[in-house]
């Protein structure tokens, strides 16, 4: 194969808070090739949302992306060297590399025109005081070097495409005249109009009726035909997964832990959280009173439970569990599972750890 | 509900609060203690005759439900549709007639039409200056959020904020006009008279001279508003830079000069707004101070005078078109609010 579109290596970002520093993301690395839809799936407070803006580099203050690389084709947009200089702990200091973009190549050359993204919130998302239209238009005006009346003919058909009834007319309304569906609709449609390489859409579908979402999603099939656009498409439902996603990546915690082709994350489940997000989610060929939620919630990104993440949650979890940080193993063709039953570490002669109800209570992270 | 109608519907609004206005001002007035001829008359010995005749002139001589009609002009309406009893009524309110003032002995509206414009030129010029430089203070601060300009701006509004007017005034009246001797302290000159009565030989002149004489009231006045208008930008330009849009924006591409010109500074002068409503009309009890302190002969020096010398219809005059003032600056805050935020409107029509 050749070179992904997108890959990013051991990607950290960490947020500065006065109870110390949340490792939001602490090390992920997945590809995404050109023309792929990449499924980004885990609990809510798992690292997804800043996974993906740290991809853009849109972390806010107290946020900041501490270590990894992202590359874009043959850009860097996050890069890392080692300065000549240790800080005070004897540590080698990171310092951003000579070969990443400057903030204004960021915004020039790759926001909007390259990579585009659906955030999650579609009530906040749009400016309260300007048409929702003239939104749309001002992005695809800036993207495409187009005139503003062929960027605004560009909104109206892309409104269209997006399911807006009577598009033309609702081009002038603003944002508060929209439900929250139609607002969603219309983030996607200002993605979709930019034309960018690869869309990254934070839950793009979770706030519409599924008619909407089908329609959605065919519409994002017909673009990866037509324009072989790349996606990463974060949510919480394994069925868009199913439906739409070539490959996979499981994020618990900050990290990934199971990543592959979609079939192989279905049918060949290795990863144990992996397994227990599949039974917590309805499927035709079981009732619900098959359903197992996942026991628990997760732990805080501040003090994450020393060895493998999900020991205290694990319904496999042996003692060697607590001691052992696993790391990404091979566990099919371009299959990857992250637990210490496919390593060598004396899984299988470990005692089985007890989940009792009198297991400390693990607190919810900071919001 | 369109901007025009909304426009209209706001100053059909106005109407019943203005006619409540004129009402309870005159029933306050009249039932305050204390009578007009009598503080009018200081000599001992008026005669019977002289009261009535004075009564008679200013209208008191009538029962009060009739001075009432009379003073919001229903009377002469009555009288030009020829209901007995009213023939001969004076014009009022809603013709534009205030009554005479005792202590000038002149139409109260003539008095004010004088009075008004020195009071307006003066609260709207210290309008202008907090306005040039609080917006773009406030923006830049909060764009440079606690680095050195920033600081020193917040360091400005800290100072602005908590020093009085008159202070202000008093000071710069001793730095400029009696040390610096460079600035004048009083006497006004206003644009709108023949520059030959001042002794300047053209219009040009008359106005720079103005520009002077107003200098010194404006910064007192201005810096006040200054310092609250600043600090209110600083805040709400801080929260719209955090704002999901403008992430959304910061994603898409948009430069950050057009995000803090565009995208972050529309919505935040909303409450900007509000406030420079609700300070323009209250601010004129600052300018009553600065008047005096500048010897203006303003609205704020006649309020004063009217109440000194209890000259009851002037009093009732001023309060009554201050209110008016006031409710008008409440409907232009409103039209300028739903010019901007396009819920405002709709939010009337649901
Ligand atoms: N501004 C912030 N300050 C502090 N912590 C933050 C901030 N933003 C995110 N976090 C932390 O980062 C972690 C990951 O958050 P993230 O929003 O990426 O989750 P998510 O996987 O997108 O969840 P969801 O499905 O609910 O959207 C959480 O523990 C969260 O508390
Ligand atoms: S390493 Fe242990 S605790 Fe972690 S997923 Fe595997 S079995 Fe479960
Ligand atoms: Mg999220």
């Amino acid at each position: 194969m050749s070179e992904p579109l997108l890959t990013v290596r051991d990607l950290k970002t960490q947020f500065y808070t006065d109870r110390g520093a949340v490792r939001a993301v602490d090390g992920v690395s997945f590809d995404v090739e050109q023309g792929e839809i990449v499924g980004l799936v885990g609990e809510s407070g798992a690292g997804k949302s800043v996974t993906t803006s740290s991809i853009l580099r849109l972390v806010e203050e107290p946020g900041e992306v501490v270590g990894g690389k992202v590359r874009y084709g043959d850009r860097t947009l996050v890069g890392f060297d080692e300065a000549a200089v240790a800080d005070e702990d004897g540590r080698p200091k990171l310092v951003h590399s000579e070969e990443m973009l400057s903030n204004r190549e960021m915004r020039e050359e790759v926001r909007g025109n390259e990579i585009a993204i659906i955030f999650q919130d579609p009530m906040e998302s749009l400016n309260p005081v300007y048409t929702v239209g003239g939104q749309v238009r001002e992005f695809i005006q800036i993207n495409r070097d187009m005139s503003k009346e062929e960027a605004r003919e560009e909104a109206i058909e892309m409104l269209r495409r997006v399911g807006i009834p009577e598009a033309e007319d609702r081009y002038s309304d603003y944002p508060h005249e929209f439900s929250g569906g139609m607002r969603q609709r219309v983030l996607i449609a200002m993605a979709l109009g930019c034309r960018p390489n690869l869309i990254i859409a934070d839950e793009p579908t979770t706030a519409l009726d599924v008619t909407v979402e089908g329609q959605i999603l065919e519409l994002v099939d017909d673009l990866v035909d037509e324009f072989d656009t790349s996606f990463i498409w974060v949510t919480h439902d394994m069925g868009v997964v199913a439906e739409i996603c070539d490959r996979v990546n499981v994020m618990y915690l900050g990290r990934i832990v199971e990543q592959g082709p979609v079939d192989e994350i279905f049918h060949d489940t290795k990863h144990p959280y992996t397994e227990a997000l599949l039974n917590s989610i309805p499927r035709p060929d079981r009732t619900v009173s098959d359903l197992s939620p996942i026991k628990g919630t997760m732990p805080g990104a501040m003090n994450p439970p020393a060895g493998c993440r999900f020991h205290p949650r694990c319904p496999d979890a042996r003692r060697a569990c607590r001691e052992v940080e696993p790391d990404l193993l091979e566990v099919g063709l371009d299959h990857r599972s992250a637990c210490i039953k496919h390593g060598e570490v004396g899984y299988w002669e470990s005692e089985p750890l007890e989940h009792t109800e009198a297991q400390p209570e693990t607190v919810e992270g900071p919001r | 509900m369109s901007l025009l109608r909304y426009t209209v519907y706001r100053l059909l609004q106005a109407i019943p609060v203005m006619f409540g206005i004129a009402v309870v001002t005159f029933l306050m007035v009249n039932l305050a203690p204390g009578d007009p001829v009598d503080y009018m008359i200081s000599e001992e010995l008026a005669s019977e005759e002289l009261i009535a005749s004075i009564e008679a002139r200013y209208g008191l001589d009538e029962p009060l439900w009739r001075q009432f009609l009379n003073y919001l002009g229903f009377s002469w309406f009555l009288g030009l549709l020829g209901v007995p009893g009213f023939a001969d009524a004076p014009p009022g309110l809603l013709q534009g007639d205030l009554g005479l003032s005792m202590y000038y002995d002149r139409p109260v509206s003539e008095l004010m039409l004088t009075r008004i414009p020195p009071t307006l030129m003066l609260v709207l010029s210290a309008y202008a200056f907090a306005l040039t430089l609080a917006i773009p203070l406030g923006v830049v601060a909060a764009n440079r959020r606690n680095k050195p300009t920033d600081h020193i701006s917040r360091i400005i509004a800290l100072f602005g904020v908590s020093t009085p007017s008159f202070w202000i005034g008093i000071m710069l009246i001793v730095i400029f006009g009696v040390w610096l001797g460079i600035l004048p302290t009083g006497r006004m000159v206003y644009p709108w008279r023949d520059p030959a009565f001042y002794g300047y030989g053209n219009h040009l002149e008359l106005w720079y001279q103005t520009l002077r004489h107003l200098f010194l009231p404006v910064v007192a006045l201005g810096t006040l508003q200054m310092a609250v208008i600043m600090r209110v930008e600083r805040s709400s330009m801080i929260e719209s830079l955090q704002s999901e849009y403008v992430q959304l924006a910061r994603a898409y591409g948009v430069s950050e000069r057009t995000i803090l010109r565009k995208h972050a500074f529309r919505p935040s002068q909303l409450p900007v707004i509000t406030l420079i409503g609700l300070n323009l009309t209250t601010s004129l009890g600052g300018a009553v101070l600065i008047e005096t302190v500048f010897a203006i002969n303003g609205m704020g020096r006649l309020i004063v005078q009217s109440i000194q010398t209890l000259d009851y219809q002037l009093i009732l005059g001023t309060t009554i078109v201050l209110g008016f003032v006031f409710v008008i600056g409440v409907i232009i805050t409103d039209l300028a609010y739903a010019y901007i935020d396009p819920r405002v409107t709709y939010g009337e029509e649901a």
